[in-house]
């Protein structure tokens, strides 16, 4: 049987399509069995209303999202905005914030200073960074707590060298939150910075300088347009867990000190209302995906003519 | 430091003053010293290794020197950092910003000097003329080919309007073509802009085409500067002969000096009339340099000066090297022009005489 080029090249390009979808079968199938499943369930569950003790009722329910924003006044039904969320929202939202500014603060100069090492000493610094990694992230808060309680370690020190009366309290408060989430976060900014300032080509830098462009042109200029990649990287890697974090407040912010992890388990223990608690995780999700539509809308916008 | 305003440049002049480098125990430049004018065009040649790049390097301010001195027109530079010296480098690949259009390349310089917007605009313009690209300058970089990026590199060195342009082997990635094109090229940049450049290649055909003078370097010194004629027609050295262009060397007794001519005995038993340098006074066994197209080849006969066979005769187009082994074992190559009826006419194996016209010799110093 003989056929025409056309039919030829057309099985061909049939059987790439079927080829293609059988390769990306198994990862599709993991998106969305972990993925897209999971999250589903939290949004038809954020339209139920909650069970007596826990758990769901199966009705069509609006309540929980209304209350995400609102609260009923439970004597005379007035509804006024719900402060205690917002401003939930609010606290963590700025707290990721800084802890992504804190984190590039550090991070940068740490990664910088192992990208120029020595090729074979890179590696024992880049096996350092990843040591914190090994412990669970409830006993690198206790570790932290220990260092910044009022008998911990720092404060013990100041006062036994004399420099303080009665120790600073640093517990408890968005101090420790902040310090407890740039620890744990760090890393996560060091590699795929690390990433980026070791494909930099450092002929560049030695360019920009004999162009008359003082450290800081060069830094802002050159260095930084160029390891965008890895900061960007960085930047959500930290954001996003930073934005959802439960354990670091919960240790270290004690119970005034929420963030909308908190809240949202709040919901699933004691506050026994799983609706809200799903209508918080999507309003979360929401957020996130949103802020990183922009982030990454900006950041590819001024790309080519940074600076 | 760069006040002249357009078209009146004046090329800096470099005063190296034994300029030391080491790395470590190793020496990369061995106390170089070497006066480079104001427009010229000074080329560093040397094999891969000899401290070209390293002497580039302390030009532009990228190293220290560890010894010694560098004065850019009797001011000394050698401590300033490279953003402070009115001398701009164009790398040997490039190092062309690849977040950046090539007007944005180009516009760099006078950028971080701080210069305002519409000379800014109006410099990148000229240069992006200058060196042909004027529909270019709104692409990346990544864009542009090879030969087009050199030229990018090139008007971005030049834009700041340097006192002197470095140049580390800016040709050795293009194809032949080009690079001849870009050697013509470059050569009428210096022209035009009169700046001073410094050219670093370890091609020296190329070294002998474009430059003014040239300093043969080996192993961190320089062995000889002077204009191209002089370095090709008076080795100081046996390196320096070797290096530039090829060369037969010949062991020879001195006869008799007279002048500044001497007469050598080759081991042929032939005498011929030898050069030496100035200052040096020849005698007992010395060795004398001869260019094979100083040589003509011929059927043996009494009259010639050398007698040998032909090992291999390698055609090039234009002419044919004839390789020969003498009598005492000597390899001697010899260059012919290839005329219209072809080839030299000699066979490999056939015995040949060597024929050398007076004054083409040159005794080494040792
Ligand atoms: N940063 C450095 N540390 C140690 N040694 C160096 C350094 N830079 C150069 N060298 C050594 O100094 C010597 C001269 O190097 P340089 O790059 O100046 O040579 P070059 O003449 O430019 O050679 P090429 O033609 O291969 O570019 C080399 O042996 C090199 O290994
Ligand atoms: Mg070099």
């Amino acid at each position: 049987m003989t056929i025409s080029a056309a039919e030829a090249s057309e099985q061909v390009r049939r059987k790439d399509i079927r080829d293609r979808w059988l390769l990306s079968a198994p990862a599709l199938i993991l998106i969305a069995v972990a993925g897209v499943g999971p999250l589903l369930i939290v949004v038809l569950y954020s339209f139920l209303a909650p069970g007596n003790y826990g758990d769901v009722k199966w009705q069509f329910s609006t309540d929980a999202w209304f209350s995400v924003l609102f609260t009923r006044d439970i004597f005379d039904d007035t509804l006024s905005i719900a402060d205690a969320h917002l401003s939930i929202f609010w606290r963590s939202i700025k707290l990721a914030i800084a802890t992504t500014g804190l984190c590039v603060a550090f991070g940068f100069p740490t990664a910088y200073f192992i990208a120029t090492r020595p090729s074979h000493n890179r590696q024992i610094w880049l096996f350092l960074i990843t040591i914190p990694f090994w412990t669970n992230m409830l006993i690198r808060a206790f570790a932290i707590q220990e260092v910044i309680r009022n008998e911990g370690i720092v404060n013990t020190l100041l006062m036994k060298l004399g420099l303080i009366a009665a120790p600073i309290p640093m517990m408890f408060s968005d101090f420790a939150i902040l310090l407890g989430m740039t620890y744990v976060f760090l890393p996560l900014m060091v590699l795929p910075l690390y990433a980026s300032i070791e494909k930099l080509d450092f002929r560049l830098i030695e360019a920009a300088y004999d162009l008359y462009a003082s450290r800081w042109n060069v830094l802002f200029r050159v260095i930084v347009p160029l390891v965008k990649p890895g900061l960007i990287a960085g930047a959500i890697l930290v954001f996003i867990p930073a934005l959802s974090s439960y354990v670091i407040p919960r240790v270290l912010g004690g119970g005034k000190n929420l963030m909308i992890g908190n809240l949202i388990e709040l919901q699933f223990g004691q506050g026994r209302n799983w609706p809200l608690g799903a209508s918080l995780s999507v309003t979360l999700v929401i957020i996130v995906l949103v802020a990183m539509l922009y982030y990454v809308k900006n950041a590819s916008k001024s790309g080519g003519a940074h600076g | 430091m760069h006040q002249q305003p357009a078209g009146t440049t004046r090329g800096g002049d470099i005063d190296m003053q034994n300029v030391v480098k080491d790395f470590g125990h190793f020496r990369a430049v061995d106390n170089v010293s070497l006066k480079i004018a104001s427009n010229e065009f000074f080329t560093l040649l040397g094999p891969s290794g000899c401290g070209k790049t390293t002497l580039l390097r302390m030009l532009a301010g990228f190293e220290m020197p560890t010894g010694g001195k560098i004065l850019l027109d009797k001011a000394d530079i050698s401590l300033l950092p490279p953003n402070r010296r009115p001398i701009n480098t164009v790398f040997q690949n490039y190092a062309l910003f690849p977040h950046m259009t090539v007007a944005e390349n180009i516009g760099f310089g006078l950028k971080m000097l701080g210069r305002p917007k519409a000379e800014i605009e109006k410099v990148t313009q000229d240069m992006l003329r200058l060196v042909q690209l004027e529909a270019r300058g709104k692409h990346l970089v990544t864009q542009l080919s090879g030969g087009q990026q050199q030229r990018v590199a090139l008007a971005r060195a030049l834009a700041p309007q340097p006192k002197v342009l470095l140049l580390d082997e800016p040709l050795s990635a293009l194809d032949l073509k080009l690079r001849k094109s870009m050697q013509i090229e470059l050569k009428r940049l210096q022209m035009e802009t009169g700046i001073t450049f410094v050219f670093v290649t370890h091609d020296q055909e190329e070294a002998l085409t474009m430059s003014d003078r040239i300093a043969v370097m080996s192993e961190g010194k320089v062995r000889q500067v002077g204009a191209p004629d002089a370095i090709y027609d008076r080795p100081a050295d046996r390196f320096v002969a070797d290096f530039i262009g090829e060369t037969n060397f010949l062991a020879a007794d001195v006869v008799s000096v007279n002048g500044n001519v001497a007469r050598v005995r080759l081991a042929s038993g032939k005498e011929i009339a030898a050069r030496f340098a100035e200052g040096t006074q020849p005698s007992g066994k010395v060795t004398v340099v001869i260019r094979p197209e100083h040589a003509r080849a011929a059927a043996v006969s009494a009259e010639a000066d050398l007698k040998g066979t032909i090992q291999t005769i390698v055609y090039l187009g234009t002419d044919t090297h004839i390789h020969a082994v003498l009598e005492d074992g000597t390899h001697f190559t010899v260059r012919q022009q290839n005329s219209r009826s072809g080839p030299c006419g000699f066979s490999t194996g056939e015995q040949i005489g060597i024929h050398m016209s007076d004054d083409v010799a040159q005794i080494l110093r040792d």
